[in-house]
């Protein structure tokens, strides 16, 4: 079926040109007295919502003990393949029977698609709201086991940026 | 001529030069707020206090910047592009005058740097200049882009300076004289009084063509960015950059002054004395040609960001087979009135 | 020949074979546990029930025998049997075994090694529920150690005995045992005989589930992660055939690869763990020179020339000594060499076992004493005398960097040369006594192949890759003789020296890598010359 389009003859009115363009102005102008969209970064921080997917965490049980079981799971999930485990036997007695020796990320090849946290058979891996832990060395992006549990620490009870302070550097360590 | 008025002269150009100067550095932060804030942005706040000293900041990037120059290009026209473009801008704003006459030592001065009888075919001569500089630059950069610039300059030029120079003769004609200061006198008195009340039609294709005189949006045909990469300014880099930037803002200073003077009556403040307050008067007509012209200035910015470019055959079009034909009917019903009711 | 139908297949086969063997045999899939080629069948996992015409239940394939059928009862009257592996009885049969199977089975896969290779896993996902009835608790006991390398886990256990009758069967050993019945059942070992005899480690690889684990591999990797090279084992000269798994560098796992005209289904834990000695050992990486009692490092170029120079000079009154342990290629080039004598390392010698299966581990324990023999031109017998009938100051060892304990015979004639070059990839004993020593490769780094004492030939692959300078054995000793300068030899790789090894040993001719593939050729009736 054909669609037949008519076009659009102007009228004197539209001829004259000079009405649309004042209203045109006038959008503008609207605009210039509207309420700024812009969140002044390092003075101001942007709140992720629920569910964003910025840097990675490892949980914890409440008694202190890493939820990782070193399965790999997240790892074999990874698109990018940037997950690095290694696993072993844990350093307690009793309990689980595999735990992460290490367990590295390389955050410059991860791509924030949280199919590690899918994959996870133990909810121990998982995405934080944090966006910006930026660095200037590749060594810098390469977050351990350490780290990961340190981002817990940050993330577990409130939004990260909705704390005061959250000068602490993300990336050490 | 003595010598104190020589000294006269010279503190009054150095006044007007240091004060376009001063307006360019603030139009280009301007610029920059004021479409941050269309767009519902904040633009650049964080150098000095609300971003004030960001031109400044600009500035020292310029300087700082390589100057390039490619191989290839017609190395003195190159290099005498930038300047030709600059210095009839600030010339042109010699003969406008910015207040009503000063009374100081028992001299009286006039805010003026010169006062020509034949003020205003300087102004259209000086603006036919001003375009070579944009010409020459196209041309020398031995590019294809730039020369496509310069091309669509010149053009653009005889387009709008015919119409732009027509819409003026209506003004001369009512005026009975070339010389701006009689045209501002002409217009004292009462707000209706303005040449914008009296000329609406001229002032309409005046300030169109004085926006395509100085490449602004939306006839910004010789920079076009997005066809052009810049147009006539694209091999040129560092200073010699800036000094185009300079030049537009300048071009728009004086265009904008040279619109209030015609149109919105110059220094003048309607329904008052000026010469009556003494140099208080001086001070506030100074303060009213500013205001007017800022006014102007802000809505070149406005307009900018607000209307898109025109295409190359829409402009032809304008310029030639609308506004020339208006201009020349809006001369034969103002000689016409004029011939009826003198 | 009975005539049978598996679904829609047509197969003639052999009269008193199970209807999984031809099932199998024919690529049709039957899922089963307890069923094992080289162990009785017991039939206790019910998995590989089929629906056969004729036979009112589901009948485990495993224990079918397919028989001749009197002609009046031939099924649409030329089917000695038909059987049906896919209808809905089947199906849902299999998913009924699938969920008992699964009752106590604590469904730990992130954390179970054998994820990945896993039977249960595997038909659970094919065949099986997604999901379970039994709402009560599971099970849950310990694991325990059957011997000092083999950890049950109880909960994962299916029961399907297949370890218990390893151990009464191929090993003879009879260490495991099933205890209590039923619910209660658990594998055991025997309290005072443990399960340590040599073969234990294949009990980890025939266990279809997670329940048996060798502790050499537990929670060290996950199995998708490692690489598989179908290789030989380098233990002794039976020449099992292995599948090496590794990550980059190091090798994880070494697992039997089924040969029939070689180990059969199994490896011995001397071969599964071997791969350890080389971890530990410290390798040469780089070509060594003597200078006053102490190794310094030098460059390729410089020993090669020292060498080449050393051999020249010696016109030829050079003894070169080849090796059990390198492969073919290596040893025939040593024969490039073409002037001077040829010995061999001693060989080494232990205990030989074979167990009631079959299954031997020879007393032999370098893989390639017949391929030595074979490709080298004339061994001497007594090297001792010859060389001093001869005078000979010059030896050129090919070092297999094996720790044998040199006895005085040997080390007398070390005492005599004036100049030793050893190529090895350790510094042994023998590689001590060296004026130069030029780096070679260690087993699992070589490429070439090896002959069996069973005259096979087989395609031993690398599995890890070079470690510092050191170069293949076969182009150091190519190098060595290009820049003697009699004559030049341009071999790219092991595939070429093994064609022009047919050319001298017709033993060998028509001999190549394409040909010995995964499982090797035989080499037995062929005529050895030299």
């Amino acid at each position: 079926m054909a669609t037949i389009v008519t076009s659009y003859e102007p009228t004197f009115w539209d001829k004259l040109y000079f009405p649309a363009l004042l209203r045109g102005l006038m959008v503008t102008l609207r605009h210039f007295f509207q309420k700024k969209v812009t969140i002044q970064y390092p003075d101001a921080k942007y709140i992720p919502p629920e569910g964003y997917r910025g840097l990675h965490r490892l949980n914890k049980y409440p008694d202190g003990r890493i939820r990782c079981v070193a399965c790999e799971m997240c790892a074999a999930a990874c698109p990018s393949g940037c997950i690095h485990i290694v696993p072993g036997a844990p350093p307690w007695e009793d309990g689980k029977e595999r735990y992460p020796v290490s367990f590295d990320i390389d955050l410059l090849r991860c791509i924030f698609c949280g199919f590690c946290e899918m994959a996870c058979p133990e909810q121990a891996i998982e995405l934080t709201e944090i966006y910006d832990f930026s660095n200037s060395s590749r060594e810098g992006l390469w977050i351990n086991k350490d780290g990961l549990l340190e981002v817990y620490e940050m993330t577990k009870d409130e939004n990260y940026y909705m704390k005061k302070s959250h000068e602490a550097d993300l990336t050490s360590g | 001529m003595d010598i104190v008025t020589l000294i006269i002269i010279c503190v009054k150009a150095l006044v007007v030069f240091a004060a376009i100067m001063l307006t360019v550095m603030a139009m280009t932060l301007a610029e920059r707020r004021i479409s941050a804030f269309m767009q519902n942005r904040l633009g650049p706040n964080r150098v000095g206090p609300k971003g004030l000293l960001q031109p400044l900041a600009d500035g020292i990037k310029f300087l700082m910047k390589e100057d390039v120059i490619p191989s290839g290009v017609d190395k003195p026209i190159f290099l005498l592009a930038p300047v030709m473009l600059i210095v009839p801008a600030l010339m042109t704003f010699a003969i406008i005058p910015f207040g009503s006459e000063l009374h100081l030592f028992g001299r009286a001065i006039q805010l003026q740097v010169a006062d020509i009888n034949i003020g205003v075919l300087y102004i259209l001569a000086l603006t036919s200049v001003g375009v070579y500089g944009i010409v020459l630059a196209g041309w020398s950069s031995n590019s294809k882009y730039p020369l496509l610039g310069g091309l669509r300059s010149s053009a653009q030029l005889i387009s709008y300076e015919l119409a732009m120079g027509l819409a003026i003769v209506s003004i001369i004609l009512l005026a009975g004289s070339l010389r701006l200061n009689d045209i501002i006198i002409q217009q004292q008195g009462h707000f209706l009084s303005w040449n914008v009340f009296k000329q609406p039609l001229a002032f309409l294709i005046f300030v169109v063509a004085v926006y395509a005189e100085t490449n602004r949006l939306p006839f910004d045909l010789t920079e076009a960015e997005q066809e052009l990469v810049g147009g006539y300014h694209t091999e040129y880099s560092s200073i010699k950059f800036a000094m185009f930037y300079m030049a537009e803002y300048a071009n728009m200073i004086t265009a904008s002054a040279l619109t209030v003077t015609l149109f919105l009556g110059g220094w003048d403040i309607p329904l008052m004395n000026e010469a009556a307050l003494g140099n208080l008067g001086v001070l506030l007509s100074v303060v009213s040609f500013v205001i007017k012209t800022a006014l102007f200035l802000f809505i070149f910015i406005w307009v900018r960001w607000t209307f898109p470019r025109f295409r190359y055959d829409q402009l032809m079009r304008l310029g030639w087979k609308v506004m020339l034909p208006l201009a020349l009917v809006n001369i034969f019903l103002t000689a016409g009135y004029l011939t009826l009711t003198v | 020949m009975p005539l049978l139908k598996i679904d829609n297949a047509e197969l003639e086969v052999e009269s008193g074979i199970t209807v999984l063997q031809a099932a199998t045999a024919n690529r049709i899939e039957i899922p089963h546990y307890c069923y094992h080629p080289a162990l009785e069948t017991v039939g206790s996992c019910r998995m590989c029930i089929v629906q056969i015409e004729g036979m009112p239940k589901l009948q485990v394939s495993c224990n079918t025998f397919v028989g001749e059928a009197p002609p009046d009862k031939k099924i649409d009257e030329k089917y000695d049997m038909v059987v049906h592996t896919q209808t809905e009885l089947v199906k849902q049969g299999r998913k009924n075994v699938l969920e008992f199977l699964l009752l106590n089975h604590p469904l730990d896969c992130p954390v179970c090694d054998q994820a990945g290779e896993c039977f249960l896993q595997d038909y659970a996902f094919k065949f099986g529920n997604a999901h379970s009835r039994f709402e009560e608790e599971k099970r849950v006991r310990p694991s325990e150690y059957l011997g000092s390398q083999i950890v049950i886990n109880q909960n994962r256990c299916i029961m399907c005995t297949r370890c218990v009758r390893f151990t009464r069967q191929i090993s003879g050993t009879g260490e495991l045992f099933v205890q209590k019945r039923g619910y209660d059942f658990k594998i055991s070992a025997l309290e005072d005989q443990p399960l340590d005899n040599l073969l234990a480690g294949n009990v980890t690889d025939i266990c279809p589930v997670g329940a048996l684990l060798s502790t050499d591999y537990i929670h060290k990797n996950r199995i998708w992660n490692l690489h598989e090279q179908p290789s030989v084992c380098q233990d002794c000269s039976v020449g099992c055939n292995i599948n090496v798994f590794y990550q980059k560098d190091r090798i994880f796992r070494v697992s039997p690869r089924e040969n029939h005209d070689a180990n059969g289904y199994f490896i011995c834990d001397i071969g599964r763990y071997g791969f350890h000695r080389f971890e530990e050992i410290e390798r040469m990486t780089s070509p060594m020179r003597r200078d006053e009692e102490e190794l310094t490092e030098i460059q390729w170029d410089e020993a090669i020339k020292v060498v080449a120079k050393n051999l020249s000079d010696a016109k030829e009154k050079i003894v070169f000594v080849a090796s059990p342990f390198h492969t073919n290629e290596t040893n025939f080039m040593l024969g490039r060499f073409q002037k001077g004598f040829f010995g061999a390392l001693p060989l080494i010698e232990e205990e030989g076992i074979t167990y009631p299966s079959g299954f031997s581990i020879n007393s032999d324990r370098s893989p390639n004493h017949r391929g030595m023999n074979d490709v080298c031109p004339s061994i001497l017998e007594d090297m001792a005398s010859e060389i001093d009938q001869q005078n000979i100051k010059v030896m050129y060892i090919l070092d297999d960097g094996v720790d044998r304990e040199l006895d005085q015979e040997w080390k007398e004639i070390l005492m005599k040369m004036d100049f030793v070059v050893v190529q090895s990839y350790a510094l042994t004993e023998v590689a001590e006594s060296a004026h130069i020593i030029l780096p070679g490769l260690a087993p699992f780094e070589r490429e070439g192949t090896v002959t069996n004492d069973q005259g096979r030939v087989q395609w031993l692959r690398p599995s890890l890759p070079l470690k510092g300078k050191a170069r293949p054995d076969w182009r150091i000793i190519m190098e060595v003789v290009n820049t003697m300068g009699k004559q030049e030899l341009s071999y790219s790789d092991v595939g070429e020296i093994l064609a022009e090894m047919g050319k001298c040993f017709p033993a060998y001719e028509g001999v190549s890598l394409f040909r010995l593939g995964d499982y090797g050729l035989s080499i037995n009736g062929k005529v050895k010359s030299s």
